[in-house]
């Protein structure tokens, strides 16, 4: 992994997002969320469990995301996560932010 | 393998039993944590690092179980009834559940809290002496500074309470199990414990002259700065037990360490070869 510790806690501090636009393609559950995010990241980003657990509750605190049980044929049953509208609305708002930031960033480092 | 994985979970879940926000967490990622070592195992990893790989996936847990147990504890705060500064002498609490309540500077002399669920509750500065806490739940409650002479905790759970401050002059502790508990600055020479096990105690500034330990099991548990003379541990398990003194210059301590009786003793080799290096009287002990 290249990330080094300051890049991983500012990625840590958008895994709301990143988590809102895998729910906004998608209903996902817990591991599917972790492994995506290793997969599109190219294999540079791991979501630990525990901190997608937490962004995940904070984000169902505040009515972003709500869940529900999966019918699995087999094995136990999965907690499925799915965004809201008030969650899509979250996403955009954290989208254009990070993208106002990142032109201020560009321009001054 | 799924029992290894989900022992490790228990493991680290245990201190939060009963909450149910966080049973629920708990399931959520044993689930997931099994999809993965399925996975890994696939993928033709042997059992250890798979296994190994799938635990450190989970990263910082003890902190997002630490916010999801406030979340519900702020839940259920909701129906709080404050007991603070009442006279609740001889009170029948038997069997109640009772989160994070309030019972600072109460008098709650002779009260009746056995098999009770107190966690998070805060009893600091009250006169509980006489009370019954026998099967009480007391995780992460505040029981420093206060008067407990004479109480009773048979059987109690006492997981990172704090009981540093008070007096303890007649209480019995009878099978209890010390979990990460701060027993720091206690006169703990009239106490009566028999049959604990104390797990990551902290004792220190505390004065033990005297003690009677025969037969207890401390494992991670700090005895700095503590007035140990003539205390005994006969026949005691000690595991990574720290014995330190105030002034490195001082001799009082390293006096007071050869007159405590080891004998029968069972200590890992850290724990002996520190105590080894005080000059105690480890001639009748065996190392583990």
């Amino acid at each position: 992994m290249r990330t080094n510790k300051i890049t991983s806690d500012q990625l840590r501090g958008h895994s709301d997002t990143m988590i809102l636009r895998l729910l906004s393609e998608a209903d996902h559950y817990g591991y599917e969320i972790v492994k995506l995010i290793a997969e599109r990241s190219g294999g540079d980003y791991e979501l630990k469990e525990a901190t997608m657990y937490s962004s995940v509750r904070r984000l169902e605190a505040d009515g972003d995301i709500e869940w529900y049980w999966g019918d699995e044929s087999q094995g136990g049953r999965r907690k499925y996560f799915r965004i809201t509208d008030k969650g899509k609305a979250t996403y955009s708002s954290n989208k254009s932010n990070w993208e106002y930031t990142k032109r201020i960033l560009d321009k001054l480092l | 393998m799924n029992e290894k994985l989900s022992h490790y979970l228990n493991d680290v879940f245990a201190p939060y039993d009963g909450v149910k926000s966080v049973a629920d967490l708990k399931a959520d990622l044993l689930s997931d944590l099994q999809e993965r070592y399925r996975e890994l195992k696939a993928e033709g990893k042997d059992d250890e690092t798979a296994f190994q790989m799938t635990i450190d996936s989970i990263g910082d847990i003890e902190e997002t179980v630490q916010e999801v147990a406030d979340l519900s504890h702020s839940l259920e705060r909701r129906a709080v009834i404050h007991f603070s500064a009442s006279d609740l002498q001889g009170s029948d609490f038997a069997g109640v559940i009772a989160h994070k309540r309030n019972f600072k500077a109460s008098a709650l002399r002779g009260s009746d809290f056995s098999g009770a669920d107190l966690t998070g509750s805060a009893f600091v500065g009250s006169d509980v002496r006489e009370a019954n806490f026998d099967g009480a739940n007391l995780t992460d409650c505040k029981l420093s500074i206060i008067d407990l002479r004479d109480s009773s905790f048979r059987q109690s759970i006492l997981i990172r309470t704090n009981i540093s401050k008070s007096d303890l002059t007649g209480t019995k502790f009878i099978d209890v199990r010390f979990t990460d508990v701060t027993l720091s600055m206690t006169d703990l020479r009239k106490t009566v414990m028999e049959n604990c096990v104390f797990n990551g105690v902290d004792f220190n500034y505390s004065d033990l002259r005297g003690m009677c330990f025969d037969g207890h099991t401390f494992i991670d548990a700090t005895f700095d700065k503590v007035a140990l003379n003539d205390a005994s541990f006969k026949d005691a398990t000690l595991k990574n037990v720290s014995f330190r003194a105030t002034h490195v210059l001082t001799n009082k301590y390293y006096r007071a360490i050869k007159t405590i009786c080891f004998d029968g003793a069972m200590m890992d080799k850290l724990t002996y070869a520190a105590l080894k290096g005080m000059k105690a009287d480890l001639s009748k002990v065996t190392v583990i």
